[in-house]
């Protein structure tokens, strides 16, 4: 793990420098409560749309609250959308993946046409339907993107298992009268999760910025969570006038998702010599 | 590769943004360079859907800022001089016990099915409103009988005193049209297609619902107005907007003549972009009516306790005035007393009563609101904040007012928001509509969007009017303890806040005057472009 961070922070700086403003970001999330300036949720409409200042160092919003400490919990809710949902799509599309590529014939032929069917709809679009569908919150946007993300998995899965499957290491297994779940799960899956992590890192930015996308339209966070894509909707009425309000969560947005992306194209160089581009 | 493109946008757009917010390039407005042409479309920005009904006798909605150019009323409100003054009618007398009343017509008015506007037409477009029962209907309840008198004079006998020339100049329900429009046909078919039967100095140009110009007006060449002034508007159009700054944008580039609502940081930027603006003071106050049938009364007392009147003042920073009871100041039924004020703690103990609150069960609230209307989004913004604090979910939805209605109107309850929010005005100087058309019982669900089934505040309900014309002291009475039951005692509604309208035009365009008894209505022939 050393040697990887050494390696990357001498072949790709950018994606070093994007590692590191993704752990300040887990610091600043997991300190919140204790480097915010102010209360989470504490309107004070006596103070509102100050302009960025001494005291409120990225202003305050429409009902007084500190823009900042709004980003910071803000991160909170953004980073928890993004673990959440590569966590459950993941274990949806490797599930299915790692079954798909050891076990071919027809169960391959089913569970990738599943995918495929998810594959052909645009995903912001799928994502926009579930969510209108459900309730607006933070778990409709974990739902509506992950049902939206793990085909992709499952196919990176599936293709990394048809060919560990067909190894000697396998063949043997096989034929020594290992049960099937244990091969799958001593043998293959571990030999086919390299490319898997990889997109994991490509795909959390993209996470983040969906869900900034949901709770912009309203089918997301709800108040009073503070989320980036909820400041940048209830902000833009502002732009014009107290610029604040919407242009620090829209910057919040942009260096994360920057962040994550360069991190994942840097890890993609260390981990998988091929650079395959799904 | 979604990710490099989706930042790529992400970037292309902040970069757009910060552009924008650094002073970049912004094309002047209209009325800071050329002068719009007289003969160019004045164009209506609204950030809701305008037509929800085409039927003047039925109308009760948003359309009213299109229809009140279309049709006419015998009479119009002056908010100067606080009486009505001539619009169909030249003149008008009262008898003695205020129970008969005559009134004048103008003479060569016509539709704009090329009749004549008279007597008969008067009588049968009032006989027409009342028999479809509409919302409005109910302002000519006092009326016994209507005499042609002679193609140019109109009588009405009242079953009770009321000041009947306020009442025909009233927004909704006192239009004046032709009632022979369809011939044989379904005049409510012809209506729904698009049509119009008034005498305005407009007819409906095109409609197309769910298009961004939803809807265009044209001169009516014959209007008894003329339009021999170079300067008049010939040609309107009303183009929906929802957000505000867009609306905004487009009136700087002068692309849009007039913003009915306009955000405090707007209103005070207007000068230095060549905006004209208006301020005026309302009788629209902001209803937040609660679902009476499926909350409990405990639970809405606690949420009218934790709305932030003061603070939602403080933060619209002069856009709104402090709200309380139903009728706004300057009506007869406003009763003066302590203002409203958030009482959290209060909210909590009735929460607990309920089986709520911090560390009770948790309970989601739905509630719905205007889209692109700021200040509705600031009441939102506090009241879900304050409700979090108390274990109280607050799931709102900012809506187009047809989905909003709709949903408000569904015919299975469970379908129904907890919570809804919307403006009241009155129809015409008065504050009854605020009791009949908002909480009276109804079967088919109206206004009454606090579902509120009371028969003995309907009864009471049925009394105003009478009181208001025979004995004012007892209106008041009544009014005050009508309120007291509908605010206090059921819970069915709070009111946060009375607004102020604010407008925003064109720099060069001249003869604006707001008139908040036709609210949001721009009298489009009025106006003159700059010269």
């Amino acid at each position: 793990m050393t040697a990887a961070l050494h390696r990357l922070a001498r072949t790709d700086r950018l994606a070093f420098a994007g590692l590191v403003i993704l752990v300040l970001i887990m610091l600043a999330t997991l300190l919140a409560p204790w480097i915010a300036p102010y209360p989470a949720d504490d309107p004070r409409p006596v103070d509102a749309l100050l302009p960025p200042g001494a005291e409120h160092w990225f202003g305050t919003d429409q009902v007084g609250r500190d823009v900042l400490t709004r980003i910071l919990y803000g991160a909170r809710t953004s980073l928890f959308i993004a673990v959440s949902t590569l966590a459950l799509s993941a274990a949806v599309g490797v599930t299915l993946g790692v079954v798909a590529g050891y076990a071919g014939g027809w169960i391959r032929d089913v569970i990738m046409r599943v995918t495929d069917v998810f594959l052909a709809f645009p995903a912001l679009l799928l994502s926009l339907a579930l969510a209108v569908v459900l309730r607006p919150s933070v778990t409709t946007v974990i739902i509506a993107i992950s049902a939206t993300w793990w085909p992709w998995y499952a196919r990176v899965t599936a293709a990394a298992a048809t060919s560990v499957s067909a190894r000697a290491y396998v063949d043997s297994a096989r034929c020594l009268g290992v049960p099937a779940p244990l091969i799958v799960f001593r043998h293959v899956l571990p030999n086919a999760l390299t490319p898997v992590l990889v997109q994991l890192s490509l795909d959390a930015g993209g996470i983040i910025l969906t869900a900034a996308a949901l709770s912009y339209l309203g089918l997301g966070a709800q108040e009073p969570t503070a989320e980036w894509g909820l400041m940048v909707e209830q902000g833009q009425a502002l732009f014009t006038t107290d610029w604040w309000v919407v242009t620090f969560p829209g910057l919040a947005i942009l260096i994360t998702a920057f962040a994550f992306n360069t991190l994942g194209e840097g890890l993609r160089s260390i981990l998988d010599p091929r650079r395959t581009v799904r | 590769m979604r990710l490099p493109l989706r930042t790529l946008a992400l970037v292309s757009a902040l970069g757009l943004a910060v552009a924008g917010c650094s002073g970049g390039e912004v094309r002047r407005p209209a009325a800071s360079s050329a002068p719009a042409a007289p003969t160019a479309p004045f164009v209506y920005a609204f950030n809701l859907d305008v037509i929800t009904n085409w039927d003047p006798a039925t109308s009760s909605s948003n359309e009213i800022i299109a229809l009140q150019n279309v049709y006419e009323t015998l009479t119009k409100y002056n908010p100067e001089t606080r009486k009505a003054e001539p619009r169909l009618a030249v003149s008008w007398t009262a008898s003695p016990d205020g129970r008969g009343w005559t009134f004048k017509l103008r003479e060569g008015a016509k539709f704009h099915t090329g009749k004549p506007v008279d007597a008969a037409a008067v009588k049968a477009s009032i006989e027409r409103t009342r028999k479809m029962a509409g919302y409005a209907a109910y302002i000519w309840d006092s009326v016994k009988a209507i005499q042609v008198v002679n193609p140019t004079t109109v009588r009405f006998s009242l079953s009770y005193p009321a000041p009947l020339d306020l009442i025909a100049s009233a927004g909704y329900g006192a239009y004046v049209y032709d009632t022979t429009a369809a011939g044989r046909g379904d005049l409510k078919a012809w209506f729904a297609e698009g049509r119009d039967a008034g005498s305005g100095p407009y007819t409906v140009g095109t409609w197309e619902k769910g298009r961004e110009t939803e809807l265009t007006l044209k001169a009516f060449d014959d209007y008894w107005g003329g339009w021999k002034d170079p300067g008049h508007y010939r040609d309107v159009r009303f183009r929906v907007t929802p957000e505000e700054t867009t609306a905004w944008q487009l009136l700087k580039r002068g692309e849009v003549g007039f913003m009915e609502r306009v955000s405090p940081q707007l209103f005070a930027q207007a000068p230095a972009d060549g905006v004209q603006t208006s301020e005026t003071s309302s009788f629209q106050n902001l209803l937040v009516l609660f679902n009476t049938e499926s909350t409990d009364v405990r639970v809405r007392r606690a949420v009218q306790k934790a709305i932030d009147y003061q603070g939602l003042v403080t933060a619209a920073k002069g856009s709104i005035v402090l709200g309380g009871g139903l009728v706004p100041e300057g009506l007869l039924g406003h009763v003066p007393g302590d203002p409203p004020a958030q009482d959290l703690a209060g909210a909590e103990a009735l929460l607990r009563e309920a089986g709520y609150g911090p560390g009770g069960r948790e309970l989601t609230l739905r509630m719905t609101f205007a889209q692109g209307d700021s200040d509705q989004q600031l009441l939102t913004t506090l009241l879900g904040s304050a409700l979090s604090k108390l274990n109280v979910k607050l799931e709102a939805a900012p809506l187009q007012w047809s989905a909003q209605w709709d949903q408000g109107k569904a015919k299975d309850p469970s379908k129904r928001q907890d919570i809804f929010v919307m403006y009241w005005f009155p129809d015409y100087a008065d504050a009854y509509s605020w009791f009949n058309n908002v909480f009276r019982s109804a079967e088919n669900v109206e206004f009454n969007l606090s579902y509120l089934k009371d028969p003995a505040v309907d009864a009471k309900i049925d009394t105003l009017p009478e009181l208001t014309a025979t004995d004012r002291a007892a209106a008041e009475k009544a009014y005050g303890e009508l309120q007291a039951t509908l605010i206090d005692e059921r819970a069915a509604v709070a009111v946060p806040y009375v607004q102020r309208y604010r407008r925003a035009y064109l720099g060069g365009v001249q003869g604006y005057v707001d008139n908040p008894a036709y609210p949001n209505v721009v009298f489009f022939h009025d106006l003159r472009a700059g010269r």
